[in-house]
């Protein structure tokens, strides 16, 4: 996935190096791709962002969720 | 060497010759020009620039003319640039080698192999996919094939521009935009949802020599770059290499492709170094140098190396000439 490839900056600009995309990125989103990358399935990634971002099971369940729907349309992930 | 080049109209649709000229900056070079307008004449890059007659008027025009260029400048060698006069500059190379000019081109077999109608054939050789393309001749041909290839669609000239047309409206205005301005036939093609990206390339007849891969970032009105980054693309520069390696191409091309991040789709192999190749130069991949070095049977070094996420950017500059250079250009045919 194209995800893989994403490297980003210290302006939080993931460029993807084989089609020249880039984008910004917040923290979350950051962390949220960190974890992806280490292999964490998204039930894991929803715990640690409730706990690492101080914030609801729910909130953080809808946040992740959210991100990754984006991620399927921006062709990121499969 | 003393090298010609064609293609100096640097507007923001601007020919490649200007590119070239600065990649060759040690070389003596003339300029080669269709008119005295061109921007490029005036930049202080060419020794000496020449009006050339239009390719439409054959060989034996042309022959004349560079036989007087030859003698009267010594020309060694000549890059072309412009689409519109490589049919003839292919076509005649042998002959022109005989007037004592090299070249360095494809033969007329490559050339026409990459031609747009032979595309979805040329494709499946290169084990690439190809947007469903349709060749339309007529207003009939373009309704069947916005019946079969649905909205949006891309409505395209053979050799010249590309609309992305949303309805039968728009597809029938683009036709006669197209047509009007190039003739026919006229293409239809299916629009790749994806990232265009490119690559330009130097192939010696056998292997790919070098080449810079990138990805438009923004473009004019045209759809000419205007800004870009340079990209490692495994999937493009393999391609690259295949075509090369596959056809014999010798000479340079710009690899133009769709990618939606799983496969890439050729839309199109141009025959020439594209406007942007001192974007190579700079990354430290200079094409043009490299085809001179195989001009004068040099051995060159195989590169495929080059610094990534670099941006090219275009910009306007402005310039003051003497008046009396462009009457002079005008009325004696040379400056």
């Amino acid at each position: 996935m194209l995800l893989d490839e994403m490297v980003i900056d210290e302006n939080n600009v993931g460029f993807i190096p084989s089609l020249g995309i880039s984008f910004e990125v917040n923290e979350t989103a950051k962390r949220i791709i960190e974890l992806i990358k280490e292999g964490k399935s998204k039930e894991d990634i929803v715990k640690i962002i409730s706990d690492e971002f101080d914030v609801s099971w729910g909130e953080a369940y809808a946040d992740v969720e959210d991100f990754f729907i984006k991620l399927k349309v921006y062709g990121l992930i499969q | 060497m003393k090298i010609a080049i064609s293609g100096l109209n640097n507007t923001d649709n601007p020919a490649p010759g200007i590119g070239v000229a600065k990649s060759l900056k040690g070389h003596n070079l003339i300029g080669l020009s269709y008119d005295a307008n061109e921007p490029g004449i005036y930049q202080g890059l060419f020794e000496k620039v020449y009006l050339m007659p239009y390719p439409s008027l054959g060989y034996e025009e042309f022959k004349q003319r560079i036989s007087y260029i030859k003698e009267k400048s010594n020309i060694e060698a000549i890059i072309p640039t412009l689409d519109a006069e490589l049919p003839l500059y292919i076509k005649y190379q042998n002959e022109i080698e005989k007037l004592g000019i090299k070249t360095y081109l494809p033969s007329l077999e490559c050339f026409e192999m990459r031609d747009k109608s032979k595309l979805p054939e040329f494709s499946k050789k290169l084990g690439v996919k190809h947007p469903k393309t349709i060749q339309i001749t007529s207003l009939d041909d373009l309704i069947l094939a916005t019946r079969t290839l649905g909205f949006p669609i891309m409505v395209k000239g053979n050799y010249y521009k590309a609309y992305k047309a949303y309805n039968l409206d728009e597809a029938i205005e683009y036709y006669y935009k197209i047509s009007n301005e190039w003739g026919f036939p006229l293409l239809a093609q299916q629009v790749i949802s994806g990232v265009e990206i490119n690559y330009v390339g130097l192939g010696d007849g056998k292997e790919l020599i070098a080449g810079v891969g990138i990805k438009k970032l923004s473009t004019t009105e045209l759809g000419k770059v205007w800004s870009a980054v340079s990209i490692d693309n495994k999937a493009l520069f393999e391609v690259s290499k295949k075509f090369v390696e596959t056809i014999g191409w010798r000479g340079a091309f710009e690899f133009e492709a769709m990618s939606d991040g799983k496969d890439i789709y050729l839309i199109e192999i141009n025959p020439r170094f594209p406007a942007w190749v001192h974007f190579a130069t700079m990354l430290g991949i200079n094409l043009p140098e490299m085809m001179i070095k195989l001009i004068q049977g040099e051995k060159v070094e195989k590169k495929y190396d080059y610094p990534l996420e670099k941006m090219y950017i275009r910009y306007v500059e402005e310039t003051m000439a003497d008046f009396k250079d462009f009457t002079t250009l005008i009325s004696k045919k040379e400056l």
